[in-house]
């Protein structure tokens, strides 16, 4: 008499046991969707995609497509700042994305990549904000910078940062024009050389996101969702042209050593390159 | 040389670290106030079968919490994850609430350090604790400066945060007491932000892991003087 054999498909033990289905993998040096460990998905970049926007672009990073919209708006500086413009970048997560993300206001995540892109714009001084000064103390140009993720499949800090990038990089302002003491800004015709500005971007931060697994000890180039929600921890590096480095994250999972943050640079490196020649490509 | 600071002389100096009995962690510029409540009943959607729950709330000195605090909690939230003994106290709660009172600059790190206090304070089970330690590179000077002041801060042009456990370092030779020794540092979460390069980077972590085994010192001797004072307060 045969005894039974307790056996799955695949799929049933991916849900049963989805850490062990992918520790499987990992230990022959592949992701279940064929990738190697440390490869990033296909990525492309499409700039100008919302005409009625100041600048425009949308990145896909395998499953994640982010667009991103700038709008130009004038508005009285801050206080403490009369001579500078702002930024207001800001990355959506809605339930559009994924059936992981609730309607109601931003998630945690939302507000953390948000948070994060903020800073790595503001303290890697990407833009001179005096460069968006119309009138000191009266009027400045504010950059309302909006990332929506249409699809969400892991790693939308990558996605959202250079969709952002990328659509700084083709904003187009109107001039304004000065008419007793109030702003004009002119619609209607085509935006020239002449009766708009673009900006001048001082560098093109670009990152590259590992997750960790503490059980394998291994770091994953680009999760996808799957592989960010069984990972134990992320490490994120932005790099600008030159090879300076924008910021680095390492988040969750016990402690990481130097050695392995060194491996990531260099990774991020080699991703940063190619993610700038892509976008500069298209 | 000398620092915006003017307390302090040397760039490798922390500010000094104030606790009082019941573990309110204070460094002299930024001060938190730390409660935490578990492991306590826990709403039903965010019930784990075998784990404790961990939930963080930030806030902060004025006004409504803003996705800066938000960051600071998914910051707390997953670096504490991995070091609770969630695992023994399954399909509960453990909330903690971080109040800022001060800020005078490095305010995650002082989150960090007055979180890990107030744990021990609750007798949540722990791997092991960690300490966390800012430092900025000086836009001028291009010195490394621990624990940068408010001040400090705007004239960065690279700031850092280290968290370290008191567990992990692969000491490349542990026989030499050699300080300029390059000691294979363990982070347990690493933020940085500004303009830097990768030597400025590594070194930094290598400059506040020496300055986080004055955290993980003063942690000690804390807790030993709360449990001499208990001692005291039971047998008197």
């Amino acid at each position: 008499m045969a005894t039974p054999a307790f056996t799955f498909t695949p799929s049933t033990f991916q849900k049963l046991h989805p850490a062990e289905f992918f520790r499987r993998f990992t230990t022959e040096g592949v992701r279940p969707d064929g990738r190697l460990l440390d490869a990033f998905r296909p990525t492309t970049v499409h700039h100008g995609v919302i005409s009625t926007a100041n600048g425009s672009a949308m990145v896909r990073i395998g499953g994640t497509t982010v667009v991103c919209g700038v709008k130009a708006e004038v508005a009285e500086p801050k206080l403490d700042a009369p001579d500078q413009g702002y930024l207001v970048p800001n990355v959506e997560l809605s339930p559009m994305c994924s059936s992981k993300f609730r309607p109601g206001p931003p998630s945690e995540q939302a507000q953390a990549v948000s948070e994060a892109i903020n800073r790595v714009l503001k303290e890697s001084k990407v833009l001179d904000l005096k460069d968006l000064c119309i009138e000191e103390g009266k009027a400045v140009w504010v950059l309302y910078v909006d990332a929506v993720c249409v699809a969400y499949d892991g790693n939308i800090f990558d996605a959202a940062l250079a969709a952002i990038m990328a659509a700084l990089k083709n904003v187009r302002i109107r001039k304004p024009t000065y008419q007793e003491g109030t702003i004009k800004v002119s619609g209607g015709s085509t935006a020239t050389d002449e009766n708009s500005f673009t900006l001048n971007l001082a560098r093109t931060p670009l990152s590259a996101t590992f997750a960790i697994f503490d059980t394998t000890l291994t770091i994953l180039a680009d999760p996808n969702v799957t592989e960010e929600t069984i990972s134990d921890g992320q490490i994120s590096i932005a790099l600008d042209e030159t090879g300076q480095l924008c910021g680095v994250t390492k988040i969750g999972a016990s402690s990481c050593s130097q050695s392995v943050m060194r491996d990531c640079v260099q990774s991020a490196k080699k991703r940063t390159q190619q993610l700038r020649d892509i976008m500069n490509q298209q | 040389m000398s620092r915006l600071d003017r307390t302090r002389t040397s760039a490798h100096q922390l500010r000094p670290f104030f606790s009082s009995q019941n573990l309110l962690n204070r460094a002299d510029g930024s001060a938190q106030f730390d409660f935490v409540v578990g492991p306590a009943e826990v709403k039903l959607r965010d019930e784990k079968l075998d784990k404790a729950t961990l939930e963080v709330v930030v806030r902060p000195l004025v006004g409504l919490p803003g996705i800066k605090d938000k960051a600071r909690e998914q910051a707390i939230r997953e670096t504490l994850e991995p070091l609770v003994l969630s695992g023994l106290h399954p399909r509960t709660g453990i909330q903690i609430v971080v109040q800022t009172m001060k800020d005078d600059g490095s305010i995650l790190a002082t989150a960090f350090n007055a979180t890990i206090l107030a744990l021990l304070d609750a007798g949540i089970p722990l791997k092991s604790i960690l300490g966390a330690v800012t430092c900025i590179v000086d836009s001028e000077t291009n010195q490394i400066l621990l624990d940068p002041t408010s001040q400090e801060l705007a004239n960065a042009k690279s700031t850092h945060t280290f968290v370290f456990d008191n567990k992990s370092s692969i000491t490349s030779n542990t026989e030499s007491k050699d300080q300029e020794d390059a000691v294979e540092v363990a982070t347990l979460y690493s933020d940085s932000t500004g303009l830097f390069s990768e030597e400025e980077y590594f070194k930094c972590a290598q400059i506040c892991y020496k300055a986080v085994q004055a955290v993980h010192g003063f942690i000690r001797t804390a807790v030993q003087k709360k449990l001499e004072k208990e001692q005291q307060q039971i047998h008197s």
